[in-house]
């Protein structure tokens, strides 16, 4: 059979499988933004106890494997009563970890912002969660929005961790019709293919999306 | 304290840390009262006026105003704190417009966002005051494209937009080209014909001469000499008075005298 054909043939799945992919990644994004918002808002606190929690949080998720921490939210959370599927403990995995980078990226991005603009917006009256709203974060943005998409790139090709237990995703489809056709290098090419191009759009997409910015302030 | 008071600073001492920067500072600031703090760099002159409007927390003393007590050591209520930030406006040194908005955005954030004054009542003033402060074409660019002069008078436009009781400028001018310190002067001057009350940090001694109605001369961690302003610049009682007036004075060519002339220029 030809190479395309066979991709023809195995392309519907593909898809299937492509669509858990970005639903892991999407889900994930959205704790790990949470996740890093607040521990950024932690350590730029003046509270000691908050500083702690969190820088000690960012030390330890960021010193363990992905791996390992999917496979105890999987396996370990269930032998002490916690059962997660396997969406939810991969979701739960990625979106811990990639929020204590998010956190790094919000905090660099937030105290890389002018003192002087926060005293300006003091100045006016503006409580300190309109000074962050108004002012900080939108000016922290175009420093955040790089290292955030980075991140985010990150994010979809870890989610292909999920094939070891056994999430239906895009990387599963593949090893699926592995060992069904016997030819890894093509049905891996394909799915190698799908996560370019799902990059490619995101990361196209942010970048425009940050000149756009850009050009409206200057 | 007297009726027409309307900041009351008394025994104010301030430390960052270990450091002292100024003891038992007391002035008091009448209505429609222009009052110029001089002084030489590091002694605290930007530091005083910051715990008015309480950017800088402060160590002893009393501030009373707008019917609002702040003491040293406690931190007033938010409410407090956003009402006399609400009604003392203040001008910084490196104007600090936000960049991320228009000139017009610049000048509505405050209204809208504090004392929630309907958008486009909100706008509307904001075009009274660019008009006042010749800057009827900017509105709707964006503060980088501005001059520094244009950018500080932006950010007076932004102060007066929340219309308020007490100005307090820092240094306005010093971080302008020489050619746009006029207008800048120009405007503070006219506000404080129209009857604003305001503490000025500068370092300009003739526009303090001409525009403040008092003089307060700060030295050594504490003020040396305050008083009507022609009186302190022209025949300074106390000794530091005298040293710091007699060191900028040699520095700063009088106004009148064409540049060209005092540097010497051989052309
Ligand atoms: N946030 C701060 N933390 C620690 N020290 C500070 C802080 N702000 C100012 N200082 C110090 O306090 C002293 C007084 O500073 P301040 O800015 O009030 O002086 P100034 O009289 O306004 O000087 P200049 O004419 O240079 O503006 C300086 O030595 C300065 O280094
Ligand atoms: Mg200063």
């Amino acid at each position: 059979m030809s190479l395309f054909s066979i991709w023809g043939q195995y392309f519907p799945s593909y898809l299937q499988g492509l669509g858990v992919t970005i639903e892991l990644t999407v889900l994930s994004l959205a704790l790990a933004l949470v996740i890093g918002f607040v521990l950024a808002l932690m350590r730029l606190s003046k509270v000691r106890g908050l500083v702690i929690v969190a820088t000690v949080y960012t030390d330890v998720l960021r010193a363990i494997p992905v791996l390992v921490m999917l496979f105890i939210a999987y396996y370990s959370l269930g032998a002490i009563g916690i059962k997660l599927s396997g969406v939810e403990a991969a979701v739960l995995t990625l979106g811990a970890f990639y929020g204590a980078l998010y956190g790094e990226v919000f905090r660099g991005g937030i105290s890389g912002v002018d003192p002087g603009q926060r005293e300006a917006a003091a100045a006016l009256g503006l409580p300190p969660s309109s000074v962050m709203r108004k002012v900080v974060l939108p000016q922290a943005f175009l420093a955040i929005l790089p290292p955030a998409t980075n991140r985010f790139a990150d994010i979809i090709k870890d989610t292909s961790l999920v094939v070891t237990i056994s999430v239906a995703d895009l990387m599963l489809q593949s090893y699926q019709a592995i060992s069904a056709t016997y030819r890894p290098m093509d049905m891996l090419g394909l799915a190698a293919i799908m996560y370019f191009v799902v990059y490619l759009l995101v990361s196209r997409v942010l970048a425009r999306w940050e000149l756009n910015v850009q050009r409206r302030r200057s | 304290m007297s009726k027409d008071v309307v900041v009351d600073i008394q025994g104010l001492t301030k430390s960052f840390g270990d450091r002292k920067i100024f003891r038992d500072v007391t002035l008091q600031v009448h209505q429609s009262e222009v009052v110029a703090i001089i002084g030489p760099s590091g002694v605290g002159k930007s530091t005083l006026i910051r715990c008015v409007n309480y950017l800088h927390p402060f160590d002893q003393g009393t501030i009373r105003l707008l019917g609002h007590e702040l003491r040293g050591g406690e931190r007033p209520s938010a409410a407090v704190l956003q009402d006399i930030r609400t009604h003392v406006g203040m001008v910084f040194q490196t104007f600090n417009l936000f960049h991320h908005l228009s000139v017009l955005d610049n000048i509505v954030l405050g209204p809208v966002e504090v004392k929630k004054v309907p958008r486009k009542q909100a706008v509307e003033r904001a075009h009274e005051l660019l008009e006042m402060m010749g800057l009827t074409d900017w509105a709707k660019a964006y503060p980088r494209r501005l001059s520094g002069g244009q950018q500080q008078r932006v950010a007076i436009c932004r102060a007066l937009a929340m219309d308020p009781k007490v100005m307090l400028f820092d240094e306005p001018t010093s971080m302008l080209d020489p050619e746009l310190v006029g207008d800048v002067l120009e405007a503070i001057q006219r506000l404080a014909q129209q009857g604003m009350t305001m503490i000025l940090v500068t370092h300009e001694m003739m526009f303090a001469k001409e525009v403040a109605d008092t003089v307060v001369i700060m030295a050594d961690n504490a003020i040396a000499e305050m008083g009507p302003a022609k009186q302190v610049l022209e025949n300074p009682q106390t000794e530091r008075a005298r040293n710091f007036l007699a060191r900028v004075l040699r520095n700063t060519p009088p106004a009148d005298i064409p540049q060209a002339v005092v540097g010497g220029d051989p052309d």
